[in-house]
Parts: structure tokens; sequence; C-alpha cells
């Protein structure tokens, strides 16, 4: 579908702590990513895997707030021009209320908010509250989502769509299914920005899926970068902008 | 009250990623459908007289009534239930229920190990393959129940993440779920979670209180109030269950106070800084700080340890038809003394504190009223915890030698 690749890199913010994760951010968009996911890091994430999970902990661990978090997102917004996300769990808009939270992240400059756990069915007022601050909600899918709800789901007209390419938690490689191809254009048809992802990690897998959807999601492997890195005590840039122009390459 | 609710008053739903509404879905209608079928109602009926032991027998606590001199204490000794606590009757409801689902392989998380021992029994029972998720740091503090549920043949999976507790094990079973529920059920221990497992929970423990009120009939017994410990709920949801309508008698939760009530240092979620949240797929109150960040918890008794409670009991403290009230690790400790030296029963740590509470609320009623305590489950398990805290010198001896001479 997409003229180059276009993907979406994710960062846990405050991983490994904020200052490196700031650098993270910037040297994705050096790389050539399109779009920046910014995770909130929160103490129980349950659709993400075991790596994500321990960066979430690790963000806490040295000092991460709901305001600090803002801050970051303010200062990356300013910085940069590509467009960032807000990915984080219900519990840390429950706290401060939906409304009070998703204000905060339009005037962070957010474009969209991906909460997994606040399906449009039991959205505690989130898509009404996306409305009134003007940023939209994106809702995230699965290839095998019922029928009715991806009807409903696409009803909405959401300007993106986040889909998972598999079943299952962020964390291992995935291998793309034909099923899952069909899907993919399926969603790329109802007119929205899709963004697809768990499991991206080579250039063969964008390659491809930059032909069915608008961008790829890539995040643990970005993840392990960050956290490698910070093992050894030294600065995460290089790696990852190298990282995202590998799987951008034409 | 329907089988399947879903919400609670603003508490329970089913918030979850789109992963895991599939499968919550297929379970609800399975579990409907069952609800609603004389054969699997009367198989769960075999099951449980057969294999539980059920009824499980309410004792007149003679002694204990007299030593309080308010209103008559019974016991419904649900810890007399095979593998020692109420657990067993949803682990046996819902295994029964993935059977017929036709899933074969079963999985659970635990926190002390008894939902993780009752499931592991059942799962062998029927053939069914199971796996029980359990944080590293309670495998360290219950190595008993880990024995068990290996004898049974589970296979016991260390949870490395997070707090390395009972909250990381529900996390880590749900994304196991995920990705296997073509072939497996998620057996979860308690009234809460996604719908429908609060509703599923509660049906598959209201057999303790159905029973309750067969004998309250039968013996022309005035109670007044029935008291349980709340961890996430299901045995109180289901000792109290068809009393929940009227007005009477009183119900009354016991939640964990711990060692007191700074955070981090309890496990009061009703009575203490519980605040209303999302969590683990259902809306309830939560202890967790300013940003939504779940707070670390604590109870001598690992059952009660958890920052969370089942929505409808939530639900029901809050419109005021259950009262809560917090009992502290030591308080629950002397009434497991009490109890064990005068009526020869051991509590187990949890259920303690429905004990200590009890004998707080006989003491307001005169003798010819009843109040009921839930013994949820009995205290063997506990023996390493219990032994240590009232006897540490010669159990440490115990220990010692049995390390040198073994
Ligand atoms: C004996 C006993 N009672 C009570 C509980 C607390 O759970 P619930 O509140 O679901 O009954 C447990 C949990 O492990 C338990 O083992």
């Amino acid at each position: 579908m997409a003229e180059k690749n276009i993907i979406m890199t994710h960062l846990v913010a405050g991983y490994p702590d904020l200052e490196e994760s700031r650098r993270a951010a910037l040297a994705m968009v050096a790389g050539g990513a399109s779009y920046l996911e910014v995770q909130f890091p929160f103490s129980d994430p349950i659709a993400d895997g075991p790596l994500i999970q321990g960066a979430c902990t690790d963000a806490l661990n040295s000092g991460f707030s709901t305001d600090k978090g803002f801050d970051f997102l303010s200062s990356l917004t300013a910085e940069t021009d590509v467009p960032v996300f807000l990915m984080t769990y219900a519990n840390l808009l429950m706290a401060p209320g939906v409304e009070v939270f998703v204000g905060r992240a339009a005037k962070s400059g957010a474009s969209g908010l991906i909460i997994p756990d606040l399906p449009y069915d039991y959205d505690e007022g989130l898509y009404k509250a996306g409305e009134m601050a003007d940023i939209p909600v994106v809702p995230v899918v699965i290839p095998g989502i019922d029928e009715e709800r991806l009807k409903a789901i696409l009803a909405m007209k959401p300007p993106y769509i986040y889909t998972a390419v598999r079943k299952g938690i962020t964390g291992a490689r995935t291998t793309i299914e034909e099923e899952t191809v069909r899907f993919l254009d399926r969603l790329s048809r109802s007119g929205a920005k899709v963004l697809a992802g768990f499991g991206i990690r080579e250039k063969e897998q964008v390659d491809l899926l930059s032909r069915h959807v608008h961008g790829s999601v890539v995040g643990s492997a970005l993840v392990e970068i960050i956290g490698r890195c910070a093992g050894e005590n030294r600065d995460c840039s290089g790696d990852v902008k190298a990282f995202v122009e590998s799987l951008l390459k034409p | 009250m329907a089988v399947y609710n879903d919400f609670f008053g603003p508490y329970g739903g089913r918030y979850v990623a789109e992963l895991l509404r599939g499968p919550l879905d297929e379970l609800e209608e399975a579990f409907k459908k069952a609800m609603e079928d004389e054969t699997f109602l009367a198989e769960l009926k075999r099951f449980g007289k057969e294999y539980i032991g059920r009824p499980t027998p309410l004792l007149y606590a003679e002694k204990a009534s007299k030593a309080i001199g308010g209103a008559d204490i019974y016991i419904k000794l649900e810890g007399l239930a095979n593998t020692g606590a109420h657990k067993i009757n949803n682990a046996a409801g819902q295994a029964l229920l993935a059977k017929r689902m036709g899933k074969t392989r079963i999985i659970a998380e635990t926190g002390a190990g008894q939902h993780g021992v009752a499931t592991a029994a059942v799962c062998a029972r029927l053939g069914l393959k199971c796996r029980v998720y359990m944080g590293s740091e309670d495998i360290k503090r219950q190595r008993p129940n880990v024995f068990l549920m290996e004898m049974f043949g589970a296979e016991v999976f260390p949870v490395e993440s997070g707090s390395k507790t009972l909250k990381d094990a529900v996390n880590e079973a749900l994304r196991d779920w995920a990705a296997s529920s073509a072939d497996t059920h998620y057996l979860i221990g308690s009234a809460l979670g996604p719908s429908p497992y609060p509703d599923m929970v509660r049906e598959f423990q209201s057999v303790i209180g159905r029973e309750v009120k067969e004998e309250q009939e039968k013996r022309k017994l005035q109670v007044k109030a029935m008291v349980a410990c709340v961890g996430g709920g299901s045995n109180a949801i289901g000792f109290f269950e068809p009393f929940i309508a009227a007005d009477s008698p009183r119900l009354i939760g016991a939640e964990a106070g711990g060692t007191g009530p700074e955070a981090g240092c309890h496990a009061a979620r009703m009575t203490g800084e519980g605040k209303t949240g999302v969590l683990q797929g259902y809306k309830s109150r939560f202890l967790f700080d300013g940003d939504g960040q779940v707070l670390h918890t604590h109870s001598i008794s690992a059952g009660l340890d958890y920052p969370g409670i089942g929505p409808q009991l939530a639900h029901l403290g809050e419109i005021g038809r259950i009262e809560f009230t917090s009992v502290r690790d030591d308080e629950a400790l002397e009434a497991l003394r009490f109890f064990a030296s005068r009526e020869g029963i051991i509590f187990a740590l949890e259920s303690a504190h429905a004990g200590a509470a009890g004998l707080k609320i006989a003491a307001q009623y005169k003798p010819g009223e009843a109040v009921i305590i839930n013994m949820s489950g009995r205290g063997d398990k506990d023996i390493f915890i219990t032994a240590k805290a009232l006897q540490r010198d010669k159990w440490f001896d115990f220990l010692r030698e049995e390390t040198e001479n073994g």
C-alpha cells in the first residue's frame, strides 16, 4: 500500500530512565520512523510479554510518574514533527479520571491514544473523551476478531486502527499467515490507516506488511536494543538509529 | 439473582484487550448453557458429594460461645472439603465445564497454593493437563503446596515478573490464555477477573450458602450475622449468596489489616484506601497510588494478600448490604489459638480473619441468637507460618534437626 516502508517505533517512557528514553525516541526519528508509540509504564501490563513488562518495572523503579510522562511527551512533540501516540493501560486513566487524562494527553501534543484494555464497549467514556479533546482513540484489533465486533469498530470510522498480526502478547517473532494478510487487506479497505504490530523485528516482515497496511509497529526488538545498551552502560542512539534504518532500507 | 450479570452496580465488566475477548465470549456462552443443563448440574452435585465431601458440617461452637458470652457461634467447616478449603468447589465446577467445552488443558494462578492444589487435584481426577502459575516469592513461602501440586501431576510454573506474587501469577495466566485458549481453559481462583468469572465463581461457590441455609431452616436458627474473610471474595460471595437479596442477617466481610494501616502493610481495599480502578480485566476497588500504579500489599495469610476485590462484593459493600471490617495479623493468630484450644479446630490463616471478626460480632448479641463464621479452609497448610509465629524456638530446633539428620 505504502510507497515506502512506514514504521511506528515503540518505546517505554522512562526506560531505562527518562533521559535515555528521550535519546532513543530521537534516534528512532533520525533513523526514519514515521510515528512514535510512547508507552507509559504500568505495574501490571497484561497485554505485554515479559520483556516489555520488565522495561515497565524498571522505568517505574527509576521514578517514572504520570506527570513526568506528560512532560516527556510534551518535549518530544515539541522537538519532532512525527506524530506521537500514547499507549498505556486503563488504570492510569482511571486514577486521575479518564477525561482529565485524555485532556492532558491532547495538551501534550499526542496524536492518538492506544489503550488496549478499554475496548469500545467497556471504555469508561474514553472514546467520547477523545472526541471532545480532539484526539483519536485507536482501536486495537486482532485477526479472528468476532465479526460483529469488527463491524462495530469499523462503523466508528476510526482514523487509525492498530492490529496485531497474530494472537498472543507482545514479544516473540511472528510468522505472518495468508489468512492474516487477507484480514489486513480488509482493514485497510475501510479507509483507516492500519498499523500492524506484535512480533515485527525483521525487514522482510516490514516489506511484506507494507504492501497491505499503512505501517508496521516495531516494539520488543527496540526495547531489547535499548535494554542491551543500558546493560552495557552506553548511549543507545547509534544502535537504535541503525536498527530503524535497516528496516527501511530500499 | 441471575446466573450472569456482567456488572454489579458500576463494578465488574470485561475490560480486556481484544485478544482475550473471544475466549471470554466463548466461556460466557458455555457457562450459561451449562447452568441450565440438568445433566451438568447433576454431575457437579455428584462430584461434590463423592469427591469433595459435601455437605460440609455446620458446627455449634459451644465452648467458644460460652467464653464470649454473646451469640451462639456456629462455624461452617468448609475446611473439611477435600484438599482443605472451599477452593475446590470452584475448581470442580470450572474443570467440569472446561471438559464439556472440549478443553484438554487447564491453567490456573495461585498465591498460597490452595487454589493451585484444588485445581491440580481436580485435573488429576478428570484427566486434564494442568499448569499452575505461581509467583517465585510464593513458591519459596509455600513449598508444601508446591509439593502437593506436583504430586497431582501439575506443572508449577514460577512467575518472575513484577512483585512475583499472586497478582503477577494472574497476569501470567492471562497471557498464556491469550495464546492458548483453543485447547485451554483458564481456571481463575476467586470471584474476580473479567466477566463471566465473578458470576461463574459465585455460582460454583454458592453451594456453601445453600447448605448453611438448609441447616438454618432445619435447626430454626435465629441468624443475626454471617462472617467471612475476603481475599478476592470467592468464599464470602458463595457463603452469602442465598442471603444477599433479603435485608437480614448482617453480612460481614473481614479483610486483611496486615501489620497496620500504612500503605503496603495491609490489603484493606474496602476499609482502607481502596479506589475505583480497572485491573486484570475488571472494574472494582483496588489499592493503587495516585498515578494508578498498583501498590504492594501484605498479610500473614497469602490468600488475602491481593490488591483487588471481586466486583460484586465491592458493590454490595458500597450499598451497605455487606459490612467490611479489617483484621490484623496478630488478631488472626489470636483467633487461631482461641478456636484451636476451645473447639479443636485449626482455622486457615485466611479464615482466622473471619474467626476474629466473628468473635467481636458475637459479643454484640445474646444466647439464642446465632452468628455464623465461615471457616473457608483448615490450617494444616499454614504450619510453616503459624508454628514459626507461635512456637519459634521449638519449631526451628525441629527444622534444624530435620535437615541435619534427614
Ligand atoms: C482458606 C482460604 N480462605 C480464603 C481465601 C481467600 O480467597 P477468597 O476471598 O476468594 O475466598 C483463600 C485463598 O487462597 C484460602 O485459601
